[in-house]
């Protein structure tokens, strides 16, 4: 399939090991700009490392990661200041205010002085936290607090956004209100999305990556998806995920 | 710079809206002017005696009672040091190993925020912290200088007792440095409380072995003695050898603590 966009994240050869475990191996793949992608794969398959050397959070073993061209390993203070990160376990201080969390998130990311109130303000209002700025984070319900990590990654409106499960967590309201907000954020964001719920992403994302143990085993768009990978063409994701994550 | 300053000013929210800090403040408020108020009495005994048989009769070392600077001060000085020891490892604990536990550490290393402006911001935050905490001891020679000022001025030499105050904040500086580092090896507040301690006061102690060894290790440990090297300062004497030691131990603290927070990335 030809990249028609502009690749805004380029993996090659991506290989990584923990001790004698692997835990991605060889990986390669390219997302263009403004896509929503989601990632999907069993539990352990190497999505989180894979968004954890993204990030410049874990370093590769073998192989490199480029976003926006720049390489992880080499430029990671460039890389950083363009991706908005959700690790799987929200970053959250639990002592700290909404607003003074986030306060402090724009501060780390180095929005102007002037401009902080305005940032803040501008995320807590896509994520819906604003009615909660006062209240401390240890005492938010859980699905307020994946929001408030959903807001703290969306401050500075970096042009790749890298959400490690970020429906975990929510009710089905919350849920879908989550999906509308990744759906209008894509376009002005590259969307890289992990989650083993599979029937959101047929309704979010245009193209799924699939990874099994390790590898990529299936990267297209999801109406193509069934086609390509030898299946009834009204097969389900759920049918064509399972049949490739079968081994 | 701006982002290590902000990492301090939250380090040190954090800290005023948990009970611990104030559990530490109050410990050494407690535990110093206990001290402090077994000092006075213990100098007032010896005014008395010298004034029934006069100095000359005295033992030679109750020299020092001659003055409330150096008979209760400077060894309120010595007191606080020790307890400095104690409460450090406490305030020092949660800077890294707090971050790791509660998995905040992601967000300090997947922001654009230099390795160099974490232990700064970090360190400022503990020094903060400690400052605060021994600051709370300066109220003691304020209360002395302003019960006790005579027709002759001041009862207090203050030269003498800032010197020695900034002798013990050098040596807080010292305590968090190390303690920062240990920090950043852990997930466990408890194990780099511990090994903290376990770290200075063999330290501190170290010219109490000294003293049975023979001589050229016994002035290569009594250099290295905490001890040792502050006790000029306590007393009001300025050395440079004293401030290019701990300066050093501090330097070297933070620059394995910043190895040791790039390391993270390489786990």
């Amino acid at each position: 399939m030809p990249i028609t966009e502009k690749p805004i994240i380029e993996v090659r050869n991506l290989t990584r090991r923990y001790r004698d475990r692997v835990a991605i191996e060889d990986l390669s793949f390219t997302v263009g700009e403004g896509e929503l992608l989601g990632f999907l794969g069993p539990n352990g398959a190497g999505k989180s490392t894979t968004m954890k050397i993204l990030t410049g959070f874990l370093p590769p073993s073998e192989g490199s990661a480029k976003v926006a061209g720049f390489d992880v390993s080499t430029h990671p203070m460039e890389v950083k200041r363009r991706i908005g990160y959700l690790p799987e376990t929200p970053p959250l201080y639990p002592e700290m205010t909404v607003h003074g969390y986030l306060a402090f998130v724009a501060a780390l990311k180095q929005v102007p002085g002037r401009a902080v109130k305005a940032e803040v303000a501008r995320v807590a209002g896509l994520t819906g936290v604003d009615d909660v700025m006062g209240r401390v984070l240890q005492n938010l319900s859980k699905g307020y607090q994946q929001r408030v990590g959903i807001a703290q990654a969306l401050i500075g409106s970096p042009p790749v956004l890298i959400l490690d499960e970020p429906t975990e967590g929510l009710d089905p309201a919350q849920r879908a209100e989550l999906r509308a907000l990744i759906r209008s954020l894509a376009g002005k964001h590259t969307v890289l999305l992990s989650t083993h719920i599979l029937p959101e992403v047929t309704v979010t994302c245009e193209k799924v990556l699939i990874l099994h143990q390790g590898r990529v085993v299936a990267h297209d768009a999801i109406d193509q998806l069934a086609k390509s990978h030898g299946q009834a063409e009204h097969a389900s994701l759920e049918e064509v995920f399972i049949k490739l994550t079968a081994a | 710079m701006r982002t290590a300053l902000a990492i301090a000013r939250k380090e040190l929210a954090v800290a005023f809206t948990t009970p611990w800090a104030y559990a530490v403040f109050t410990a050494m408020a407690a535990l110093s002017s206990f001290f402090f108020v077994s000092l006075l009495e213990q100098f007032q005994q010896v005014q008395s005696l010298a004034r029934e048989h006069g100095w000359s009769k005295l033992p030679p070392d109750s020299i020092i009672y001659r003055n409330l600077t150096d008979g209760v001060v400077v060894q309120l000085w010595g007191v606080v040091m020790i307890l400095t020891l104690f409460v450090a490892p406490f305030l020092s604990m949660r800077l890294f190993a707090e971050e790791k536990r509660q998995k905040t550490f992601a967000l300090l290393l997947t922001t654009p925020v230099r390795p160099v402006d974490i232990v700064l911001g970090k360190y400022l935050g503990g020094l903060g912290l400690i400052f605060i905490t021994l600051g709370l001891t300066l109220v003691f020679p304020v209360l002395l200088s302003l019960v006790g000022s005579g027709p002759s001025g001041s009862a207090l030499e203050w030269p003498t007792v800032l010197l020695g105050y900034s002798g013990v904040l050098l040596w807080g500086a010292t305590c968090m440095a190390v303690g920062l580092f240990i920090s950043a090896l852990t997930e466990s507040q408890m194990l780099a409380a511990f090994l903290t301690f376990a770290v200075l006061l063999p330290w501190m102690l170290l010219r109490g072995v000294a003293q049975s060894t023979a001589e050229p290790l016994r002035s290569f440990l009594s250099y290295l003695a905490f001890d040792a090297q502050l006790q000029g300062m306590l007393q009001g004497v300025l050395e440079v050898q004293a401030l290019v030691f701990f300066a050093s131990v501090i330097l070297f603290s933070l620059l394995l603590t910043h190895r040791a927070v790039e390391a993270q990335r390489y786990a």
